[in-house]
This record gives C-alpha cells, sequence and structure tokens, in this order.
C-alpha cells in the first residue's frame, strides 16, 4: 500500500499536509498524535471511505478495518455480523468468535452485547475477511488492560499468521511497541507524518 | 421564523423510526398484555354496533339506514351464494398487483432520490405534481387513454400510490447510517447484499409505514377504479346497488371487504413487522 498525499482539507481548512506513508506485506505501522490532529482522516483516505483528497493512492485488494466505532449490523446477530460482510465460512467465524472470548455469544445481538464485547466482535469481523491490510482506529480503547493485553497478543498472532500489513492508530505508544509496529506522529497543521 | 415544510414533519431520526413504538409493544406487553389489550377494542366496536342499532330503530326506515341484523342478514346471504368470495377476489387481485408495483417502483423511485442529490432536484416536481393530482383524474385518464381494461385499472391504482411510497422511503434512505455504508465499502460487500443486510433493514420501519397506508389507500381507489370501469370486484358490486339505492348491499359488500383489509393487516403486515423488529428486543 502507498499513499502520496499532497493535502486534505475540511471546508478549506487544511488538516493533513504533505505526507508519504508506504506498508509492505508483513510490516506494520502505527500512527500516534494527540485527539484532532487527522489520525482517522489519514485511515479514512487509506481505506478509500475519503476520496476528496489530493494525491495518490495505491492499496491491495483485500482490505479490512477496526472502527472507531464497533459499526456492527444491529439487526444481525453476532455470528451473522462476521460472516455476511467477510463471506467468512461458518466454522472459520466461530472460531475467530472464539479466540477474542465471545464463544457461546453468536445468536446475541449486538445491542445484547457490552461495549467491550462489540468492539471485540468487530476485530474478529476484521480477520475474518483475511485482509492484505488490516486498518485499526483505536481498537483497544475501552476495554480492561487485561483484555486489551489479550487482544493485542491475538491480533499480533493473526498478523503473523496471516502475513498480513497493519496501520494502526492509536494514543498509546506502548499498544504500538507490543505489536512490533514502527510508530509515526502526526503533528503541526497542517499535520505531517515524522 | 420559517415555518416547518412538510419534510421536517416526516424526517425521523434512525433512532426513532415511525413504527419503533409498535414494534417495541410486544416485549412490553410481554403476553399478560396480549388478551386485556383487545378488549378495549372489542368494547368500542360494540358501542358502535349499539349506537347504529339505536340509530336504525329511531329512523324507522330500513331502506334509507338498515338495522346490524339487516346487514348481517345480507352479508351471510352473498357468503353463502358465493358471489362475495368470486367479487372480493377479483378486488383483492387487483389490490395485490396494484400494491406490488407501487411498492416496488415507488421503493426504488424514493432510494435512488435519497440517495443522490442531483436526481432528486430532476424528479422533485414531477413528483409533488403526481401527489395532487386527484385519484379520480388519474383513473379518468387511464381509462381514456389506455383503454377500459385491466391495464389500465391497475396502472392508475400503482401511479395514485408510487409517489406516496417515493416520499416515505426518501425521508428513510436519507436517514441511512453512514458509518455503517462505510463498514460495507471497506469489505466491499457485494450491492445486492448491502441492499438485503444494511440498506433493507434501515428501511424496515419506513416500508411497513408505506406499506400500511398503502394498503387502506389502495383498497378505496381499486373500488372507485372498479365503480367506473370493471365489470366485476367489490367495487362494480356497489355500482349496481347504488342504482337500486340498496343500503344494506352496500353496506355489506363495504364491512366484508373491511374486514379482509383488516385480516391481511393483522396476518401479514404485523406478523412482518414484529419480525423486523426482533432485533430492537432485550432477551436473546
Ligand atoms: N467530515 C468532516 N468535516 C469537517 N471537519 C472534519 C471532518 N472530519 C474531521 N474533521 C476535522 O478534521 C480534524 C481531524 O479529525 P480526525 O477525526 O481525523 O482526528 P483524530 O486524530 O482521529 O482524533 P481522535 O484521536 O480524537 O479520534 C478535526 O479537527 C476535525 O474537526
Ligand atoms: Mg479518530
Amino acid at each position: 500500500m502507498r499513499l502520496e498525499l499532497t493535502s486534505r482539507s475540511f471546508a478549506g481548512r487544511p488538516v493533513l499536509g504533505a505526507l508519504t506513508l508506504e506498508v509492505r506485506r508483513g510490516q506494520r505501522v502505527a500512527i500516534l498524535g494527540p485527539s484532532g490532529i487527522g489520525k482517522s482522516t489519514l485511515l479514512r483516505i487509506v481505506a478509500g471511505l475519503d476520496r476528496d483528497f489530493q494525491g495518490r493512492r495505491a492499496v491491495p485488494e483485500r482490505l479490512a478495518a477496526v472502527f472507531q466505532e464497533p459499526t456492527l449490523l444491529p439487526w444481525r446477530r453476532a455470528l451473522a455480523n462476521v460472516t455476511i460482510p467477510t463471506g467468512a465460512d461458518r466454522a472459520a467465524a466461530l472460531a475467530l468468535m472464539d479466540q477474542v472470548g465471545l464463544a457461546g455469544k453468536d445468536r446475541h445481538f449486538p445491542r445484547q452485547l457490552s461495549l467491550g464485547q462489540q468492539r471485540r466482535l468487530s476485530l474478529a469481523r476484521a480477520f475474518a475477511a483475511r485482509p492484505d491490510l488490516l486498518l485499526m482506529d483505536e481498537p483497544f480503547a475501552s476495554l480492561d488492560a487485561d483484555t486489551a493485553g489479550r487482544m493485542l497478543d491475538l491480533t499480533a498472532a493473526l498478523l503473523d499468521a496471516s502475513g498480513a500489513g497493519l496501520i494502526l492508530v492509536t494514543h498509546d505508544p506502548a499498544e504500538a511497541a507490543r505489536l512490533g509496529a514502527q510508530p509515526l506522529t502526526l503533528s503541526g497543521t497542517p499535520a505531517r507524518l515524522a | 421564523m420559517p415555518p416547518p415544510g412538510p419534510r421536517a414533519v416526516t424526517l425521523a431520526p434512525p433512532s426513532a423510526p415511525p413504527s419503533a413504538p409498535r414494534g417495541a409493544q410486544p416485549h412490553a406487553g410481554a403476553r399478560r398484555g396480549r388478551v386485556p389489550g383487545l378488549v378495549p377494542g372489542l368494547v368500542s366496536l360494540g358501542a358502535l354496533l349499539a349506537l347504529w342499532a339505536v340509530a336504525a330503530a329511531l329512523t324507522g326506515n330500513p331502506r334509507r339506514l338498515p338495522g346490524p341484523w339487516a346487514v348481517g342478514h345480507e352479508l351471510f346471504a352473498i357468503a353463502a351464494s358465493g358471489e362475495l368470495w368470486f367479487h372480493a377476489g377479483m378486488t383483492l387481485f387487483r389490490v395485490a398487483l396494484a400494491f406490488v408495483a407501487a411498492m416496488i417502483l415507488g421503493g426504488a423511485l424514493g432510494l435512488a432520490m435519497g440517495r443522490s442529490p442531483r436526481l432528486d432536484r430532476w424528479l422533485d416536481p414531477t413528483l409533488v405534481i403526481l401527489l395532487n393530482i386527484p385519484a379520480l383524474v388519474i383513473i379518468v385518464l387511464a381509462y381514456i387513454w389506455i383503454g377500459l381494461n385491466e391495464t389500465a385499472a391497475i396502472l392508475a391504482v400503482a401511479l395514485n400510490k408510487i409517489p406516496v411510497v417515493a416520499v416515505i422511503l426518501r425521508e428513510g434512505t436519507r436517514a441511512l447510517r453512514p458509518d455503517l455504508d462505510d463498514m460495507a465499502r471497506v469489505f466491499a460487500m457485494s450491492g445486492p447484499a448491502r441492499l438485503r443486510h444494511v440498506v433493507l433493514p434501515q428501511l424496515a420501519p419506513h416500508l411497513a409505514a408505506a406499506a400500511r397506508t398503502g394498503v387502506a389507500l389502495i383498497w378505496k381507489i381499486v373500488l372507485v377504479v372498479e365503480f367506473l370501469g370493471r365489470s366485476n370486484g367489490v367495487g362494480f358490486k356497489i355500482h349496481l346497488l347504488f342504482s337500486s339505492f340498496d343500503v344494506a348491499g352496500v353496506l355489506a359488500w363495504s364491512l366484508a371487504f373491511v374486514a379482509v383489509m383488516l385480516a391481511i393487516d393483522a396476518g401479514l403486515l404485523r406478523p412482518w413487522e414484529a419480525r423486523a423488529n426482533r432485533w430492537r428486543q432485550d432477551a436473546p
């Protein structure tokens, strides 16, 4: 994946400046920076959700994302929330749900899960897509230290197994270190990578 | 201060869709609420019948206002002779065809206009004009232009309903959740999968609202269409009874068909709505 960004502005106000981001298969990158600096904006551009920028972008076929909010389908049960968007089969989805600690919750609707459980379901969904590049926006926020630690290890293991690349947005350098991700910091107005 | 337009009234946030309270009812009332829930309805229906009987007795003119008993007798006669089933069946067939056509065409139009502001700007004036043409005008023109046939009849009914469905679905589409759209795009969900799992479930309350108002409106228009230019159906029978000033007959036929439409609402629309709203409930 390679992004050569010239700029991204909202209503004439530049948020992101010129920057280049390159992530090869198996490579892990963490994007750090204070709230409101433009981390989610950068990730949305990489994900192809924001096309209103100046620059060039080349990404692999299979993307998966863990958004800042769980972003589940409230009208589909937990298992269907993993299989429907990703096309994963039932057995693979159940195994992933087991790994994120949601065994036995497959028939629950999202609103019958706690926020932390919803976040873990969203994690399982992302892995079920077998992505070449995984995009994560503060996926471990609001999880207790123990669970967050286990999810980090699981993420690392699944990335090792699949050889996928990772772009992780976080405000916690320790998270980046634990995943072995190269930390890049967004700073300044408009923000640039350093 | 600008007056609130009709649009502002129909705009519902996704958290408060038009039919959310109905969907919430079954579990709020649980099973104990079911039987007492029927009582007020039955009592008010009984009171209406009593009022009718009293009015009929006071009028003392069974040709002008026959009592419930006479109408019931008439109802039994047309049901026993088989006449009721044939004509009600024809009417129901026209209602069903016009309903399906209006829901699909109006739904697609509303979805497209809700998604694309450009298309909306182009088609909105046409929609407003169509909404304001009297049903009778559309029916008469359809019969003149297409001929006194089934196609013209059903098309005229559907044309009356399409803009109503389109407007309801356009509002629903404008309130679609952008975050779920993003999710579907990142995971590269196919078009049909998106429609089925992401878009339509969000539009379910609007579809239900359109269906309910649709059925009510459509059967009334079908009766007019039959009155004016068909040789069977409930509207045709009422035409015949009207020429002989047979009030008992008119009442019997209309009551029979109201019962059919209520049965469809209770037996088809409500169960579907309850199913579509299951995810809002607490129990797993
Ligand atoms: N759709 C939008 N329209 C206008 N401004 C926006 C929009 N999206 C983001 N912004 C602005 O862009 C800036 C960066 O927002 P962004 O969401 O990328 O921050 P962030 O680094 O992810 O912050 P946080 O850590 O709090 O999630 C903010 O100042 C925000 O107000
Ligand atoms: Mg953010």
